[in-house]
């Protein structure tokens, strides 16, 4: 175990650069979800740290040893890929053992790790078959014992769920989840799916454009947004956004745009611009938003386009003013689509962006 | 009826193909009063046609040589060829596309043009009347590694970046990941090289004259040039024409799954 430090790290693929300025620490025994869309460069950064892509510049260190510029296999780390990435003409116990023989592990030791993994991850049944004749699941949880056994100092996960259906996707996260707890090592994770995000990680790194957006525990990245995109990014629906200014008041700064005029509460009160009358960006969750009776201070009027019914929670989707928003509402009696809407927002729970996307929220995390 | 009919078209096509060769296994066990009839059975069936080919000259010498040529031309086609094609598929280096297009632009060369050039050089060398001559020249070849290097483009890449992580250098990579997954592949270059340096005449005509390094084919050619014309001749030559035929039969019967495998595969026709 170790822990990981990324210096400055910067890679270009070509002209174009993917990873600029990347700083991160992850502590010992940490596990940290690197998230973002396609092309975020998520994928590269845990290449870099394995030794499979090479650095433009800065420095990665693993513990005290600077590792920036040796090969994969003087690293210790291991990997679990998103398409497995098994032998196929080897047992999944000659794929997990194999890495153990190559670094003439004694046999008797091999034996007791396989032994332990499968023992960790129920793979018994499975040791003697071949990668074609086990499902996707099972040949996942392979993929998983071949990186235990390593004892490495770093796990790494390049999106190791996204071949898996959504059943299984949801099982293999809790054994992830478990498996990472019982061995305690560091453990880098890279997704693109929200719930993964969100119910794995340590801490979350959030990752636009080949740069950090956000780092922070989930819930308050998710709570405490530091600036546009990492509010549109993170939920499920994404954060809704309207176009407005800030005035300020007699009893406070006003939010007002051409459908809205909302007095914030005192204990979500933005930092100002200078000067009012600065344009600035509503954002609400979509579970902020609640059916209204009635028009409100903090009400918006507008038509129904669909109601999707998940369950419990039902989403809403009104056009209000040429923009669309999404309501998570729970389930019952709502208005037909196509009819008029009230939609009611929590002023406590209100988000607000400046111009250059920053959050304006005294509590946000800094990018 | 239309399939039968298919059936019966299908069979006097393979009869055209496997008469004739059917007819000189016939004829090689035939006396010398048959030799010249279509009869697909001997009256009185011998041996004395082999026996004869053996006597009149070093056909088991020829036979060991000819394995040991065209075994080592396709052991290193396979080596060097798929070290190339891995290279050229899955490592990044200078000039690598420059390479690749060489490999293309080798393939639309004749031969034929090469044959003057390569005898200069094996003269110079002075490996006339060796081994060497023989191999070397055919050592190395273009088609290998371009199919291979087709199969190899498609390998996962993680598959490779796994190996790596586990502590494999390239070529173990190579020789334990990349192999075991390219048997087909393999297979069909090893069987299209093996034919191709066990029936090659014209190459160990030219830099080949002393009798204990001639190939099968070279002997066999030379031997029917001197041998005579008559029925006890010609049977004697399919004889030696036999010996040259059967380890090819015998390694196609074995391999013919991965050649068939590939073929479908590489999309490659004869």
């Amino acid at each position: 175990m170790a822990s990981v430090f990324f210096e400055h790290v910067r890679k270009d693929f070509g002209t174009a650069t993917v990873v600029q300025d990347f700083d991160l620490q992850v502590a010992d025994g940490e596990l940290v979800v690197l998230v973002g869309g396609s092309g975020c460069g998520k994928s590269t950064i845990l290449r870099m740290l394995a030794g499979l892509e090479s650095v433009t510049s800065g420095t990665v260190r693993i513990g005290d040893r600077e590792v920036t510029h040796l090969p994969p296999r003087e690293r210790d780390v291991a990997m679990v890929f998103q398409d497995y990435a098994l032998y196929p003409h080897l047992t999944a116990r000659e794929n997990i053992s194999l890495g153990l023989r190559l670094r003439k592990v004694p046999k008797a030791e091999i034996d007791r790790r396989v032994r332990w993994a499968a023992e960790i991850l129920e793979l018994q049944p499975l040791l003697d078959r071949k990668p074609k004749q086990m499902s996707g699941g099972q040949r996942q949880r392979i993929a998983m014992g071949r990186a235990m056994v390593r004892e490495p100092a770093v796990f790494l996960f390049d999106e190791p769920l996204s071949n898996l259906d959504a059943h299984l996707r949801g099982q293999m996260r809790h054994e992830i989840a478990r498996m990472q707890r019982r061995v305690g090592t560091t453990a880098l994770y890279v997704t693109h799916d929200q719930m993964e995000a969100m119910t794995l990680g340590d801490r979350l790194v959030v990752l636009d454009g080949g740069r950090i957006r956000q780092v922070g525990r989930p819930i308050d990245v998710y709570r405490a947004p530091a600036n546009k995109f990492v509010a549109g990014f993170i939920g499920t629906p994404p954060m809704n956004f309207l176009d407005g200014r800030l005035e300020r008041e007699q009893d406070g700064p006003v939010f007002v745009s051409d459908t809205l005029r909302i007095p914030l509460a005192a204990e979500r009160r933005p930092e100002l611009p200078a000067g009012s009358g600065e344009a600035v960006t509503l954002g609400v969750r979509p579970e902020d938003l609640a059916l209204a009776d009635a028009l409100g201070p903090a009400t918006i009027r507008g038509q129904l386009v669909l109601a999707e019914v998940l369950g419990a929670t039902t989403h809403l989707h009104a056009e209000v003013g040429g923009r669309r928003l999404i309501a998570a509402v729970p389930s019952g009696p709502s208005p037909a689509p196509g009819g008029a809407v009230s939609l009611s927002l929590d002023p406590r729970r209100l988000h607000f962006f400046a111009a250059d996307g920053s959050s304006l929220l005294l509590d946000s995390a800094s990018p | 009826m239309r399939r039968t009919a298919f059936y019966v078209i299908l069979a006097l096509a393979a009869t055209t193909f496997l008469y004739p060769f059917l007819w000189m296994v016939a004829t090689t066990f035939k006396s010398p009063a048959e030799v010249g009839g279509l009869s697909l059975l001997p009256d009185q069936p011998t041996l004395d046609n082999y026996r004869l080919m053996w006597a009149r000259a070093p056909f088991g010498r020829a036979l060991v040589n000819s394995l040991f040529v065209a075994g080592t031309i396709t052991l290193s086609v396979l080596v060097f060829g798929s070290a190339a094609a891995y290279s050229l598929a899955r490592l990044n280096f200078p000039g690598r596309r420059i390479l690749n297009a060489i490999t293309i632009a080798i393939l639309l060369v004749p031969a034929q043009l090469t044959l003057i050039p390569m005898y200069t050089l094996i003269v110079q060398l002075g490996w006339v009347d060796s081994y060497a001559a023989l191999i070397a020249p055919y050592a190395f070849n273009a088609t290998a590694i371009l199919i291979l290097r087709q199969f190899f483009l498609q390998v996962p890449r993680s598959l490779m970046d796994s190996a790596r992580l586990d502590g494999m250098g390239e070529l173990r990579i190579l020789f334990t990941v990349f192999w075991p997954l390219a048997k087909a592949p393999l297979a069909m270059v090893g069987i299209l090289t093996f034919m191709g340096a066990w029936n090659e005449v014209l190459w160990p005509l030219l830099v080949v004259r002393d009798e204990q390094i001639m190939t099968l084919p070279q002997l066999l050619t030379v031997f029917s040039l001197g041998g005579g014309a008559g029925p006890r001749q010609l049977a004697t030559k399919l004889a030696a024409a036999m010996v040259l035929v059967v380890p090819v039969v015998v390694a196609y019967t074995f391999l013919q799954r991965y050649f068939i495998e590939s073929m479908a595969s590489t999309g490659i026709k004869g």
